[in-house]
């Protein structure tokens, strides 16, 4: 998908065990924290209602704090008001995670914290236990597949051109806590001395797919990487192995340089906190092709003229397109219109 | 749904492929039905054990963030304690979904009437418990049914099945129908009485080709590929295709990959279902084999009966053949919902022979231009092109088969793992072009 100015709607999802988040109608900045929570260790079954003497409907009247509540050791949970009265306390500092529908309790060590920043500059729409629904204008470009955590940060052009591959050598700690356009391809050497030297994130055309076993390890597909602690932000806009960012893709770029940005990994999004006016939207929608090997993608420019049904080497019969890069079946083409 | 045209005429399938779909029938503006792999449906299996470790599955539950779209639980009396747990786990878990999950509950009433207060508020169905092949049904299309999101769709591993039973019954002999598709691999067998084992999988030759080399491993796709190809190299034409729907192998190189991915999307759909207790003899061993999805769309009919054997590791004697494309797997949509025919829908391609024989032994193949008597030892590996219809004999033995108009002939396999490059020149498979 290419560049477009417009409202954008983002769903983060939160962990199990969230704690506090925003408001709904509350404006937000990307990067800020919406939502914090705890994660659980290994829970315990506490006797609540048989232990208080109660129905296990009445417990609700008869807790001090209510569940989710994160409680020091000894803390009360809940207390019956007689006169010989019966208490249960916390025996650790936890947090209650479930009420159970006999009345007893699921109490749980909190063994770590977590928190999720905004992946956009707007208003929260919708915010629940689960998601936090965030809407705002920006602009936008969608890639293929994210790796890594969100990432927000200044947008830094890291390459002279569309087709350059992002050298390690210009990569320094000055480039911290920004997102850098990597051109046509940032191999997992460039990715990984990014984010050594505190790189918010990369946005490049192509990553090799051995180089992403490097970083996220042997697990990682063409769909993204399971989220693990302390590994970097990268956005494929085109695909794996080689390519070159068409004109259409790549000189956006230059006039958003400077502005703030941020990487939604969930959806491969990078939106652009600019004004709508920065610069036009580019009228031609590029036009993509898979490498007759599949290893590379490669914008097709100039004209191209249909071929009508080719037998090509493998022998398999298709329509194709007669192009400057030579004659591509039409499976293989693809348009990027805008987001 | 029934399916009754106005016309009388069959009914229009639109077969749906990864990032298109296919027409097969006679109208023009619309399908009346369409074949769709279907939602994505996360299934939490909830099944009784007394001495399940329960903390640990409470924690899973827990853990896992779980946000299943059906619950399904099958409890006896004396597993009341541990499906309480994890159960309270999962509603712990799910409270305040936007959708919570359907329960679908098999036990007794009594357990049923323990375990339902701790689901409240989750809606809870009871079902049959799985234990007789009625019920096994009534559970599958309960939950194929969360799948659809039309009247209209066909999912694909069903029309695969009823595909299976309509040749099967056609035929009157046990067949096996192997569809592997960009998303997706099924195997189901089929017997002439309608009975019906199928294995489904989620590992494709296109959107899910990434899956196949995340389970079998680089090399054990590579190892089909008849050149030397770099892991690396591999790998980024194998992600670029799980994100490049329906594109076109235009080279031998990416047909071969896409052949190798076939093999082993097959070959660890079976593997799964081993491990699950299921016995896939009866796969391997099927008297007919009929091809479907990517499969029997390779532009050669021996790349689609060497990906078969090499996949499925047949044994014995098997009539191989692949539909039209598309054309089987429309006729199985059409037969989930009433009567197919599938009359022309069906290539023969090959009478596959897999045997270690003892001692030396004869083969009479009888076609129209004649009989030829061979002679098979054990390495023999051959193909005898055939002309009309063929009857093959093996002497010493009371083994028979007979196939119309072969595509390829008859196939003799008396080697055990042949060295591809064999395979591949016996049947010439594939160009050469691109390859050296």
């Amino acid at each position: 998908m290419s560049w477009r100015f417009a409202d954008q709607r983002v769903r983060q999802s939160l962990p199990l065990g969230a704690s506090q988040r925003a408001a709904v109608g509350q404006r937000v900045r990307a990067g800020e924290v919406v939502a914090n929570g705890t994660t659980f260790g290994e829970p315990v079954r506490l006797l609540g209602a048989r232990r208080l003497g109660v129905a296990p409907v009445d417990l609700p009247q008869v807790m001090r704090v209510p569940p989710g509540a994160e409680l020091e050791r000894g803390a009360i949970i809940a207390r019956t008001g007689r006169r010989f009265a019966r208490a249960l306390s916390a025996p650790f500092d936890g947090r209650i995670v479930h009420v159970r529908a006999n009345g007893d309790l699921e109490f749980a060590p909190v063994i770590d914290r977590w928190s999720v920043r905004a992946a956009l500059d707007g208003v929260v729409m919708e915010s629940t236990d689960w998601a936090i629904t965030i809407e705002g204008a920006a602009w936008a470009i969608q890639g293929v597949v994210a790796y890594g955590p969100d990432a927000v940060g200044e947008l830094t052009l890291a390459v002279d051109g569309r087709a350059d591959e992002l050298a390690p050598s210009r990569i320094d700690v000055r480039l911290r806590d920004r997102i850098l356009i990597g051109g046509g391809r940032s191999a997992a050497e460039a990715i990984a001395r990014a984010h050594a030297c505190g790189v918010a994130g990369i946005v490049t055309g192509a990553v090799p797919a051995a180089g992403l076993r490097t970083l996220f390890g042997d697990e990682v597909s063409a769909r993204g990487a399971a989220p693990v602690a302390d590994t970097p932000t990268v956005l494929c806009l085109l695909g794996f192995g080689t390519s070159q960012l068409p004109a259409e893709v790549f000189s956006p770029f230059l006039p958003l340089v400077g502005a703030r940005a941020a990487i939604h990994a969930a959806s491969a999004r990078l939106f652009v906190f600019a004004s709508s006016g920065v610069m036009a939207v580019p009228t031609i929608a590029p036009t993509l092709a898979l490498a007759p090997d599949w290893g590379a993608v490669m914008p097709i420019e100039g004209s191209a003229s249909p071929a009508h049904e080719v037998t090509f080497t493998s022998e398999v019969v298709a329509n194709a397109l007669e192009t400057a890069v030579g004659t591509v079946p039409t499976g293989n083409l693809r348009t990027l219109e805008p987001v | 749904m029934t399916v009754a045209t106005a016309t009388g005429l069959v009914a229009t399938v639109d077969v749906a492929h990864e990032g298109s779909a296919k027409r097969i029938g006679p109208r023009t503006d619309a399908a009346d039905l369409r074949v769709w792999t279907g939602t994505p449906l996360r299934l939490a299996l909830v099944v009784g054990r007394e001495n399940a470790d329960r903390a640990a599955a409470s924690a899973a539950a827990l853990g896992a963030c779980a946000d299943p779209d059906a619950v399904l639980i099958v409890a006896g009396s004396r597993d009341q304690n541990g499906v309480i747990d994890v159960v309270e786990a999962l509603r712990a878990a799910t409270a305040g979904r936007p959708k919570p999950p359907v329960v679908l509950i098999a036990s007794d009433e009594r357990t049923r009437a323990r375990i339902a207060p701790s689901l409240a508020p989750l809606a809870l169905e009871a079902i049959p418990g799985p234990t007789a092949a009625l019920a096994r049904e009534g559970i599958v299309a309960r939950l194929r049914g969360m799948r659809r999101p039309a009247g209209d769709i066909v999912l694909r591993d069903e029309a695969v099945e009823s595909a299976a039973r309509a040749v099967a019954a056609a035929d009157m002999r046990d067949t096996l129908v192997l569809d592997v598709s960009g998303a997706s691999t099924s195997l189901a067998l089929a017997t002439p009485t309608g009975a019906v084992i199928a294995l489904h999988s989620h590992l494709g030759v296109g959107t899910n080709a990434d899956r196949v080399v995340a389970r079998a491993g680089l090399d054990h796709v590579r190892r089909w590929v008849p050149r030397a190809v770099d892991g690396p190299a591999l790998l980024e034409r194998v992600f670029n295709r799980a994100r490049w729907p329906d594109a076109v192998p235009a080279t031998t190189l990416t047909l071969a990959l896409e052949m190798a991915l076939a093999r082993e999307a097959v070959a660890h759909t079976l593997r799964d279902a081993e491990r699950s207790g299921i016995s896939v003899a009866p796969f391997r061993a099927a008297r007919a084999i009929v091809c479907t999805g990517r499969i029997a769309r390779f532009p050669r009919a021996a790349q689609c009966a060497i990906v078969a054997i090499d996949a499925l590791e047949t044994r014995g004697t098997t009539c191989l053949s692949r539909e039209a494309p598309d054309a089987l797997i429309a006729a199985g949509a059409i037969a989930s919902r009433g009567s197919a025919d599938i009359a022309g829908r069906i290539e023969p391609l090959a009478i596959a022979m897999t045997l270690w024989p003892r001692r030396a032994m004869t083969l009479t193949v009888s076609d129209a231009t004649g009989t030829i008597e061979q002679r098979i030892t054990r390495g023999a590996f051959l193909l005898m092109p055939t002309t009309g219809r063929v009857d093959l004999r093996v002497g010493g033995s009371a083994e028979t088969a007979s196939a119309d108009a072969l595509a390829l002939g008859v196939i003799v396999d008396a080697e055990r793992l042949p060295a591809l490059a064999r395979w591949h020149s016996a049947l010439t498979a594939l160009s050469s072009e691109g390859l050296v």
